[in-house]
């Protein structure tokens, strides 16, 4: 079934376009991640331009982070506190990648600029998880339980300035690096079309020491506003926003993520790392081999950006 | 181009002199003259069909030759050239062309080459080598302006051609133009899906020993239509209302998931 996407400006096989929706979706309740790092090189892969796929995949994380944040709203699992302190960040970051992303678009890099980040990201992300899923099976197997990692109490983190109490996260730190990590995703979210929360769980997690059980919550609270206001900033400043996929993409992304959640309760975590590691490798492997390897033709024509 | 088609038609009258006073005369017209994108679309075929009313009569129509032009809005577009750095394959010298036709299909009785000289062609702008693009701007991968030689031009000039035509734009196609009987022609143009909107000019030309003497210029009007069209305009007419709808029916659907989840 082919439709006609009206921003992309091409026909594609809603289909597809449905499933590939679905798999992510799958994924993302699976693992509990927002999926947008998968999402968008295969819609790279699919043919989409890479600017409109980064524009509609903000959307849909919007979509998804809502369905996740107000779960943990319900269970009462988010530092709003922290999460406005993250936001702040994260809206600086948005503007300033929105910025950046023009500015590479005229200068005709953004294509290469959006593949290397992501061949540095999915591979960096791939390698930690597999080696720690890896870790953590042999452990299993070994029937000895890995040890919690637990860096000094006192990191360098508590001679910065600024610092602020955060009671839900039972923190007493300084908001420069909370601003900084918000900034940081903030910007992915704006270039990548990602929420970020593969970047920001982890951050939390080992940089802000935040516990583990409201760090998912309070990234998804960020997430939502962040991407929401990227989708507007793209829509009005790109025009990259293509309602007609970004439905598609919605709709088999709500459906794959309830299958996603039953699945991922019948599979072991470790297996499920693995998994998805090796999933995140083999995406980076794929956009590495087309940067390295001779292009079929060295030229390439783009119409001129209408706003240099 | 029509204007043009006129002053030849003049030289040829001036030239034949004892000629017959009124040379040959085209009546074209298309099968559609505007073509709707909507949901559904993934490319189409126009028909362009039209007869030659023969002023000279009794002579065979052997030297006669038409050729049908189609060609779309002209943008400027920029030629990138890849080459590699530190292992990886940057976009370095760039060509700019001021005025790119966006699509561009010629077809024509015979080939191009043993119908006109080039000069004609050139003049006329017929055939996707020999249409005038603008003179192009290089720039290096710094910004900053460069000056290419003009064969390096014409490798860039080439490319944009190779590319336009993978992107199936660019269509030439000798021998799609067909006489049925002596005066009656018709020829197919495909217009493919990921074809830019605006508009359109078909223009047909009767040659006539390798010179025109007639030229009919059709408009063709290409747009999107329906939701397509509505999409399309609201993204591009109102920006910030487009993307607050887009967001807000983002957040809609993941409520409506969550609220889904809950009564399970």
């Amino acid at each position: 079934m082919q439709i006609y996407l009206p921003i992309a400006e091409l026909p594609v096989n809603a289909l597809v376009i449905l499933a590939m929706g679905a798999a992510v979706g799958f994924l993302s309740g699976m693992f509990g991640v927002g999926g947008g790092f998968l999402m968008t090189p295969l819609l790279i892969f699919l043919g989409i331009p890479p600017a409109v796929a980064v524009g509609t995949q903000a959307t849909q994380v919007v979509a998804s982070s809502v369905t996740g944040a107000l779960a943990h709203w319900q269970r009462g699992s988010i530092d709003f506190k922290m999460g406005a302190v993250l936001l702040a960040g994260g809206i600086v970051g948005s503007v300033s990648g929105i910025f950046i992303f023009r500015l590479l678009t005229q200068i005709g890099q953004i294509d290469l600029a959006i593949s290397l980040i992501y061949v540095v990201f999915l591979t960096i992300i791939g390698v930690l998880m597999m080696t720690e899923s890896l870790r953590a099976m042999q452990a299993a197997a070994r029937g000895t339980p890995v040890p919690a990692s637990r860096g000094g109490q006192h990191s360098w983190i508590h001679g910065l300035p600024f610092k602020m109490r955060f009671r839900r996260s039972k923190l007493y730190i300084s908001v420069i690096p909370p601003i900084l990590v918000g900034f940081f995703v903030g910007m992915l979210s704006a270039i990548m079309g990602v929420g970020g929360g593969f970047i920001m769980v982890p951050a939390m997690i080992y940089l802000l020491r935040m516990p583990t059980s409201i760090v998912i919550g309070t990234s998804l609270f960020q997430i939502v506003f962040v991407t929401a206001l990227t989708g507007v900033m793209q829509s009005v400043e790109n025009q990259t926003v293509d309602m007609m996929l970004g439905l598609i993409l919605v709709i088999g992304g709500v459906v794959g993520a309830q299958y996603g959640v039953r699945a991922a309760a019948r599979l072991k975590g470790e297996h499920l790392r693995a998994l998805l590691a090796a999933i995140v490798l083999l995406m980076g492997l794929r956009l590495g081999w087309d940067l390295v390897t001779t292009p079929p033709d060295l030229y390439s024509i783009s119409d001129v950006a209408p706003h240099s | 181009m029509t204007i043009r088609a006129l002053h030849s038609l003049a030289i040829v009258a001036l030239l034949l002199g004892a000629a017959p006073a009124r040379a040959d005369q085209l009546v074209t017209d298309l099968s559609e003259h505007k073509i709707a994108i909507r949901s559904n679309f993934t490319g189409t075929q126009i028909l362009l069909f039209g007869a030659v009313e023969a002023n000279t009569p009794g002579e065979r129509a052997l030297d006669r030759d038409i050729i049908v032009v189609v060609t779309g809005p002209a943008r400027a577009m920029t030629v990138r050239r890849k080459e590699r750095v530190a292992g990886i394959w940057v976009n370095h010298d760039s060509l700019t062309f001021p005025r790119v036709p966006s699509y561009y299909a010629v077809a024509s009785t015979r080939p191009l080459e043993v119908t006109a000289g080039i000069d004609i062609l050139k003049r006329e702008q017929i055939g996707i080598d020999n249409v005038d693009l603008g003179s192009p701007r290089a720039q290096s991968i710094d910004g900053s302006e460069e000056i290419l030689p003009p064969d390096e031009e014409q490798i860039f000039t080439k490319a944009l051609i190779r590319n336009k035509k993978r992107e199936r734009l660019y269509i030439s196609d000798p021998g799609g133009v067909t006489f049925l009987g002596q005066t009656l022609f018709r020829a197919t143009v495909d217009i493919p899906a990921n074809v830019p909107v605006g508009l359109y000019t078909a223009t047909v030309f009767l040659l006539r020993d390798g010179q025109v003497v007639d030229a009919i210029a059709s408009p063709l009007y290409i747009d999107k239509s329906g939701l397509e069209r509505f999409i399309y305009r609201l993204a591009h007419a109102q920006p910030l209302f487009y993307g607050l709808v887009a967001v807000l029916g983002s957040v809609l659907a993941g409520w409506l998931a969550s609220a889904l989840l809950r009564e399970r």
